[in-house]
């Protein structure tokens, strides 16, 4: 095919967009709707996807200690903790120090603990981990390598429940993938109808052009670029209603939604560009559908 | 220029066309001719490609038909000019482009295209409606925009179905006179036409189509 011919295609297909303005924008309307609830899953799920890992960047350890642990074995542990990677000890917690706790969050029924021959609560050491660029610690490992040491009764970390949560994001992900392909038929079938409604208007002048020795390309072209152009645009006006609806949630309502205290940002440049593609593509793959079935000439 | 080996086209179970060996020479001038329904348009429909016979062969300057992929029989139709009775004009687009679109559809540079379509139409004398919409024109206008359309090309045959056919007696000699042009100038000429009054006229070639079938010629 010509390269000369690109202006002749566009200028047809942008004729073409014009004579069927409504059926476009019908068109158009119902792509930005799909692509929009595909656009705000993937905002929550980025989002949610950066707390999740925000929060399992750091974890926190509770190391309980055996009673009676000699001084300079507890200096020992103290050094051995400070050593590891990422480790910060957040707070030491002494025998006496662990029974105050208790009875103050026990509140009124704290004075069950009167009764008591002795104190059962062991000694412990709070020791939070932050990941750096360098290293991410790894709880399990640091577990196993304290409870070795002389004097450690128990080891305990948070990140259990971190587990669960990426076992959610899993089924998270999995429903991403199932609605954004049930949304991407729903569109393929829009585009498809949308540009088989510009063939039949046009049939009579496809027929003449088919008479006077144009190839199947070359008539086929324009309406490529016809559903190529539904889909820029559709995928531009999601993109830009999204950004609208990010913007006011994060602005507005976040305080409301008790969100403020999260990092509430839009989704990254690569997604981005990713819906304007897929909506591109989808409006491609749509008229080619379109074409194919009807163009029996 | 055009030859048919036994050459039959059935729509269904009814025969259109039935065993028709015809040869029309290079630069030939010749009229296909017969009652309603005798099947010259499907005759002509055959010999442009826009229909495919049930059996037989069809050889347009040596390149046989039926042995050519749709892409080159589309690359052949810019060769074979066709002339419609209901001229087949895009009312939404001038007269010019009307014209042009035959070039554009070949691919031709814009400047060749505004060139030839503008003697296309100097050739047909309708330069002064150019910018003029086809549902402006009178019928022969039409048919001679049709006509201008055909031979942008510089056809090797230019075929015409009833091209008179709506016309009144005037316009007929008009666009015969064209036709006769065309054909001075080289070009392979073949009508299709029920019209006895044209015919009376004429010392032209006349193949004579009878329900289907060849049944003489003139």
């Amino acid at each position: 095919m010509k390269l000369r011919l690109g202006p002749y295609f566009m200028r047809q297909a942008i004729q073409n967009v014009r004579k069927n303005w409504l059926v476009h924008i019908v068109g158009v309307s119902t792509m930005v709707i799909s692509l929009l609830i595909f656009g705000t899953f993937l905002l929550l799920f980025y989002n949610v996807d950066n707390w999740i890992h925000g929060w399992g960047d750091s974890f926190s350890m509770s190391i309980y200690l055996k009673d009676g642990i000699a001084d300079t074995t507890r200096q020992k542990l103290l050094s051995l903790i400070r050593d590891l990677p990422g480790a910060r000890i957040d707070r030491i917690i002494t025998k006496k120090q662990a029974f105050l706790d208790l009875k103050r969050a026990l509140g009124r029924e704290g004075n069950v603990l009167e009764g008591l021959p002795k104190n059962p609560l062991p000694a412990s050491i709070e020791v939070v981990f932050k990941s750096s660029d360098h290293s991410k610690p790894e709880p399990e490992k640091i577990r196993k390598k304290v409870e070795t040491f002389e004097g450690v009764e128990e080891v305990q970390y948070s990140e259990e429940w971190l587990r669960r949560f990426e076992g959610l994001m899993s089924m998270f992900r999995l429903a991403g993938l199932i609605i954004g392909g049930l949304l991407g038929l729903g569109v393929l079938f829009i585009v498809t109808n949308t540009i088989k409604l510009t063939i039949y208007s046009r049939q009579e002048e496809i027929e003449i052009m088919k008479l006077v020795g144009a190839t199947d390309w070359f008539v086929k072209t324009p309406f490529l670029l016809e559903g190529s152009i539904q889909g820029a645009v559709s995928g531009f006006f999601s993109i830009l209603v999204l950004y609208g609806g990010y913007f006011l949630l994060s602005v507005k309502k976040a305080d409301i939604l008790g969100l403020a205290l999260l990092d509430f940002v839009f989704i990254p440049q690569g997604y981005i560009l990713t819906i304007f593609l897929v909506s591109i593509g989808l409006g491609l793959l749509g008229s080619f559908i379109a074409l194919g079935r009807f163009f029996r000439l | 220029m055009i030859q048919l080996f036994h050459l039959y086209k059935k729509f269904g179970p009814n025969a259109a066309l039935e065993d028709i060996n015809l040869r029309v020479r290079r630069g030939e001038f010749a009229f296909v001719t017969g009652p309603s329904g005798a099947g010259k348009t499907t005759l002509l429909r055959l010999i442009f490609g826009a229909e495919k016979p049930t059996s037989g062969h069809i050889l347009i300057n040596g390149i046989n038909l039926s042995r050519i992929g749709r892409k080159k029989l589309d690359l052949l139709r810019r060769k074979v000019g066709f002339v419609f009775q209901d001229f087949k004009l895009l009312t939404g687009r001038t007269v010019f482009d009307n014209v042009a679109l035959a070039l554009e559809v070949a691919g031709e540079r814009p400047s060749y295209v505004r060139k030839k379509a503008h003697l296309a139409l100097r050739s047909v004398g309708l330069v002064k409606k150019e910018q003029s919409y086809p549902l402006q024109l009178s019928g022969g206008e039409q048919q001679r925009v049709a006509i201008a359309r055909a031979i942008v090309n510089d056809p090797l045959v230019l075929l015409a179905d009833e091209p008179t056919g709506n016309l009144d007696p005037d316009l007929t000699r008009e666009i015969m006179l064209l036709f006769r042009t065309i054909h001075m100038k080289g070009t392979t000429v073949l009508v299709a036409t029920h019209s006895r009054e044209l015919l009376q006229k004429t010392a032209q070639r006349q193949v004579i189509l009878n329900r289907g079938k060849l049944i003489g010629e003139k």
